[in-house]
C-alpha cells in the first residue's frame, strides 16, 4: 500500500525481537557477536539444504505445476530439514554462559537470519506496492510465531544434548524434536482437513508453537531444578 | 576472529544506525521499481469508439486514467471511476456520470443471448446516446468475467465514506473490512490511425454489345460503440454474403455462353459503411463518373444495395417513389417487397442508406433491408452477433434476391411451367454451408473501420473477401485515402488496453492497524516482563519444589 503501511510491517516483525533480545536479559551477556554467528550458521545450514534439495531430489517445480501434491515427497522434503537441528546445535554449542543464554542466543540469531532471508524482500516488494493484501500482515505475525517454534526447538536441542537429562524426558524430547522438521506439514495438514482460514491456520500455529515450547520450558524446569542451576 | 569484532559493530550501530537509516530508505525508495507489485486483477479492456466526422468529434476523446472504483449510486466525485453493469445503467445516470465522473467502466452481458427484449432495447438505446455526443471521460468496456460480478458486488456494499454510518466504531468497522478498488488504465497516448478505405468491384460481363450494368453493393463493415466488439451481423455480415452468393450463383450462370444475361453485373464492396457516411462508395464514384477513361459505370441500369438482410421479410428503400415502368418498379415486382421512401436528407450528418449516395449522382438505385428504417439503433450495435434463427432469414432473403435479379436480367414475366420453374430453382440454388461459413466468419471478426481501414492490403477481412470474390471474376481493388487538409474522417487508437485492479484500503485504515500493532507490541512487553515471574510459579507447578532459582 504505502510507506507507512510497510512501516506497520515492519514494526510488526522487529518490535518484538529486539524486545526478546532487550528484555530476556541476554543482552547483558554482551553476545551480539554470537547471534550474528547463528545467523550466518543459519545460512550456511540453508545452503547445504538447497544443495542436498537439488542434487538428490527430483525437479519438484514441475510436479507442483501438474497440480498434484505427492505426500511422500513432501515428507522427504521435510526431512532434509533435519538439518536445521545440527545447524542450531552447532550454533547453540558456540555460545558460552548459563543454558538459558545458550537457547536464547542461538534462537534469536537463527530466527532473525530467517526472518530477513525468507520475509524482507517480500515485504519491501509487498507492502509497499499500491496494492493491499492481508498476507503481508499476516506473515509479519508468522515471524513472531517463528521466534517462539525456535526458541523451543533450542531448548529441546539443548535439552538433548545434556547427558544429565532425567531418563524418563529423553524419549519426549527424542520425539518432539524428530517431530519438529515436520511442524509445517503437519499444521497445513490440519488446516486442509479442518478446512481453517489463514488466519485460523496462523492461530493453529501459534499454539502448537506454545505447546511446545511450555513442554520445553517444563523440561528445562526440572533440569534446572536439578542440577541447581 | 572476525566475529568478535562484531560487538564494536553493535556499538555502532547503537550510535549511528537511525542516521544510516535515514539516508538509506530515500536511496532504497529511489531505487526501486515505482509500482513494484503486479495487480492482483488484470483484465484487458475495450475503449469506446472515438472518431472525428468532418472534423467534429465523435465518441470518448481520452484513455488513461488512475481513479477509484464506485459502484452507480455510490459516486460523487471526478475522482471516481464507476464501474457498472451495461444493463443497470441508466441513461440518466450516463449523462451524469458524462457530466461529473472521472472514467466509466461497463461490464457486458455474460451471455447476449440470454437478454430480454427490455434488457436489449434499453442497450441499443443507452449505445446511441453514447454515440451521440463526444465523451470527455474514458470509457471502457470489458467482457463479463466472475472477477467482475465480484468486485462490482463487493463495491456496491462498501461504504469506505465513513458517512453513511451512525456510530464511530461502526465506521471504523467498515473501514477494516471493506476493501476499496484503485482502477488503473494506462495507454499510450490518443494517436490518429492511418486509415486507407478499400473498394472491391468486379463485374460479369453481358452478353448484349450496349451492355446496361446492374450494381449489387454492400459494405463490409461494423459498427458499434466499441470497435474491438464490431462483430456487425445484421449490419451488414448479411449483405456481404448474400452478395458472395449472388456473385457466386450469377457467375456459374454468366460462365456458359448458352445462358449468359443481358446486362453485365458490377459486385461492389465498400470497407466504410454508414457509420462513416459511405465515404469510400462517394470516392468510388468520383474516380470513376469524373474521370474519363473509366467506363465501368456509364450505362448504370439500376443499384442496388444490400443491407442487413438477416432479421426478416426484406424492404426496398429508396429516396423517390418509383413510378412504374421503371426498373426500380419492375424490382419490386418480381421481389414483392414493400416500398419504404425517404427523401436524401443532406443536411443531416449521416446519408440514411447506401443508396443515397448512388442516387445523388442521378442512378436509380435503391436498397433491401429487412429494417424498417435508417434509424433502427442495431444498425450500429455490439449486440448485433450471429444466431440461427438470423442464418435462416438470411439464406431466405438470398434466395427471394437472386431469383428477382434473374428474373429480371432474363425478363422473365411470369413463370408458366412447373418444369421451368424447377429448372429455375436449380441453377439459382443457395449454398446454404458456404452462406453459414461465410455469416460465421465474418461475425467472427472484428470488422469495425479502425482495423479494416488499417489493415495490410491482403490480410485480414479484405485480403479474405478479396479472395473470395477472385474465384468468381476478376477483381479489382482500390486503395482511397482522406484528404489531409480536410478530413472527411478521421479514426483513433488505441482501440483496446489492458485494466488493472488494485485493492486498496483508506489510510485511515493504516491508523488503526497502527494502533492495533502497538497494542500487540505492548502486550508481547509485558509478557517477556512478567515471564521470569510466570517461569517461577510453573516450575514451582513442574517440579513441585518451592525454591528455584
Amino acid at each position: 500500500m504505502t510507506l507507512y503501511h510497510f512501516g506497520n510491517c515492519l514494526a510488526l516483525v522487529y518490535a518484538p525481537y529486539h524486545m526478546a533480545y532487550k528484555f530476556s536479559g541476554i543482552s547483558e551477556y554482551a553476545t551480539f557477536s554470537k547471534c550474528v554467528y547463528a545467523g550466518g550458521l543459519y545460512i550456511f545450514t540453508q545452503l547445504c539444504k538447497m544443495l542436498l534439495l537439488a542434487t538428490f531430489f527430483p525437479d519438484y517445480d514441475n510436479t507442483h505445476a501438474s497440480g498434484e501434491y505427492d505426500v511422500f515427497l513432501e515428507i522427504l522434503k521435510a526431512t532434509v530439514d533435519l538439518a536445521d537441528l545440527l545447524g542450531l546445535y552447532f550454533a547453540i554449542n558456540a555460545v558460552p554462559g548459563k543454558g538459558h543464554a545458550k537457547i536464547l542466543t542461538a534462537a534469536i540469531g537463527w530466527a532473525c537470519a530467517e526472518v530477513i532471508i525468507t520475509r524482507s524482500v517480500l515485504l519491501w516488494v509487498g507492502a509497499r506496492g499500491s496494492e493491499f493484501d492481508w498476507k503481508y500482515v499476516r506473515s509479519c505475525a508468522e515471524s513472531n510465531v517463528a521466534l517462539l517454534q525456535h526458541a523451543s526447538t533450542a531448548a529441546l536441542v539443548w535439552l538433548w544434548t545434556r547427558s544429565d537429562l532425567p531418563k524418563k524426558h529423553f524419549p519426549i524430547v527424542i520425539t518432539l524434536l524428530a517431530l519438529s522438521p515436520y511442524r509445517n506439514l503437519l499444521e497445513d495438514a490440519i488446516g486442509s482437513m479442518l478446512g481453517l482460514s489463514t488466519w485460523a491456520l496462523l492461530a493453529v500455529r501459534a499454539m502448537h508453537a506454545s505447546a511446545v515450547g511450555l513442554t520445553a520450558l517444563a523440561m528445562y524446569a526440572v533440569l534446572a531444578q536439578q542440577i541447581g542451576m | 576472529m572476525w566475529l568478535d569484532q562484531a560487538d564494536g559493530f553493535d556499538e555502532i550501530f547503537k550510535g549511528y544506525l537511525p542516521y544510516y537509516l535515514l539516508v538509506m530508505f530515500p536511496i532504497l525508495i529511489i531505487m526501486s521499481p515505482v509500482n513494484p507489485v503486479a495487480a492482483s486483477h488484470e483484465f484487458s479492456v475495450y475503449r469506446m469508439q472515438q472518431y472525428d466526422l468532418h472534423t467534429v468529434p465523435h465518441g470518448c476523446r481520452s484513455s488513461s486514467f488512475n481513479l477509484e472504483g464506485r459502484s452507480l449510486t455510490l459516486w460523487s466525485t471526478s475522482r471516481h471511476c464507476v464501474v457498472a453493469r451495461i444493463q443497470d445503467i441508466t441513461i440518466e445516470q450516463f449523462i451524469d456520470i458524462r457530466n461529473k465522473a472521472g472514467a466509466l467502466l461497463l461490464v457486458l452481458p455474460k451471455n447476449d443471448t440470454l437478454l430480454t427484449d427490455d434488457e436489449r432495447e434499453h442497450i441499443y438505446l443507452l449505445e446511441a446516446v453514447m454515440a451521440q455526443q463526444e465523451v470527455n471521460l474514458p470509457v471502457y468496456f470489458a467482457e463479463w468475467s466472475s472477477d467482475f460480478e465480484y468486485i462490482i458486488k463487493d463495491l456496491q456494499h462498501s461504504f469506505i465514506t465513513d458517512e453513511k454510518s451512525g456510530t464511530a466504531l461502526e465506521a471504523m468497522f467498515n473501514t477494516v473490512s471493506s476493501n476499496g478498488y484503485q482502477i488503473v488504465v494506462s495507454t499510450p497516448a490518443i494517436q490518429k490511425l492511418d486509415s486507407k478505405p478499400t473498394v472491391l468491384h468486379g463485374k460479369l460481363t453481358g452478353r448484349a454489345a450496349s451492355a446496361q450494368t446492374i450494381v449489387v453493393a454492400a459494405h463490409y463493415d461494423a459498427s458499434s460503440v466499441v470497435p474491438e466488439l464490431s462483430f456487425g451481423a445484421d449490419s451488414n455480415a448479411s449483405g456481404v454474403v448474400a452478395l458472395l452468393e449472388l456473385a457466386r450463383v450469377f457467375s456459374r450462370l454468366y460462365g456458359s455462353a448458352a445462358v449468359r444475361g443481358g446486362p453485365s453485373i458490377l459486385f461492389l464492396l465498400v470497407s466504410t459503411g454508414h457509420s462513416l457516411n459511405y465515404f469510400t462508395t462517394k470516392k468510388w464514384l468520383e474516380e470513376h463518373l469524373d474521370t474519363a477513361d473509366s467506363s465501368i459505370l456509364q450505362d448504370v441500369s439500376f443499384v442496388m444495395c444490400l443491407d442487413s438482410i438477416s432479421s426478416g421479410p426484406l424492404k426496398m428503400h429508396v429516396s423517390k417513389p418509383p413510378k412504374p415502368g421503371t426498373v426500380s418498379h419492375s424490382m419490386k415486382s418480381r421481389l414483392s417487397v414493400p416500398f419504404v421512401h425517404k427523401k436524401i436528407n443532406l443536411a443531416d450528418e449521416l446519408l440514411a442508406w447506401h443508396h443515397e449516395r448512388f442516387s445523388i449522382r442521378r442512378m436509380t438505385a435503391f436498397t433491401l433491408s429487412s429494417l424498417e428504417s435508417h434509424k433502427e439503433p442495431r444498425r450500429s450495435s455490439l449486440l448485433d452477433s450471429y444466431t440461427e434463427p438470423s442464418l435462416e432469414s438470411l439464406v431466405d432473403n438470398i434466395k427471394t434476391t437472386a431469383r428477382a435479379l434473374a428474373s429480371h436480367i432474363y425478363n422473365i414475366t411470369e413463370e408458366t411451367s412447373e418444369e421451368d420453374s424447377a429448372m429455375f430453382d436449380e441453377a439459382l440454388n443457395v449454398d446454404e454451408a458456404s452462406v453459414r461459413s461465410w455469416y460465421k466468419y465474418l461475425t467472427s471478426q472484428t470488422r469495425a473501420p479502425q482495423f479494416l481501414t488499417t489493415a495490410t492490403q491482403n490480410g485480414g477481412v479484405t485480403g479474405a473477401l478479396e479472395r473470395a470474390m477472385t474465384r468468381y471474376m476478376e477483381v479489382t481493388s482500390s486503395v482511397h485515402v482522406v484528404d489531409k487538409r480536410e478530413p472527411e474522417y478521421t479514426l483513433y487508437g488505441p482501440t483496446k488496453a489492458v485494466l488493472y485492479v488494485y485493492s486498496v484500503k483508506p489510510a485511515v485504515f493504516d491508523l488503526i492497524l497502527t494502533l492495533a500493532i502497538v497494542a500487540y507490541l505492548a502486550l508481547v512487553y509485558f509478557a517477556i516482563q512478567i515471564f521470569p515471574r510466570f517461569y517461577t510459579e510453573y516450575a514451582k507447578l513442574v517440579t513441585g519444589k518451592e525454591k528455584v532459582y
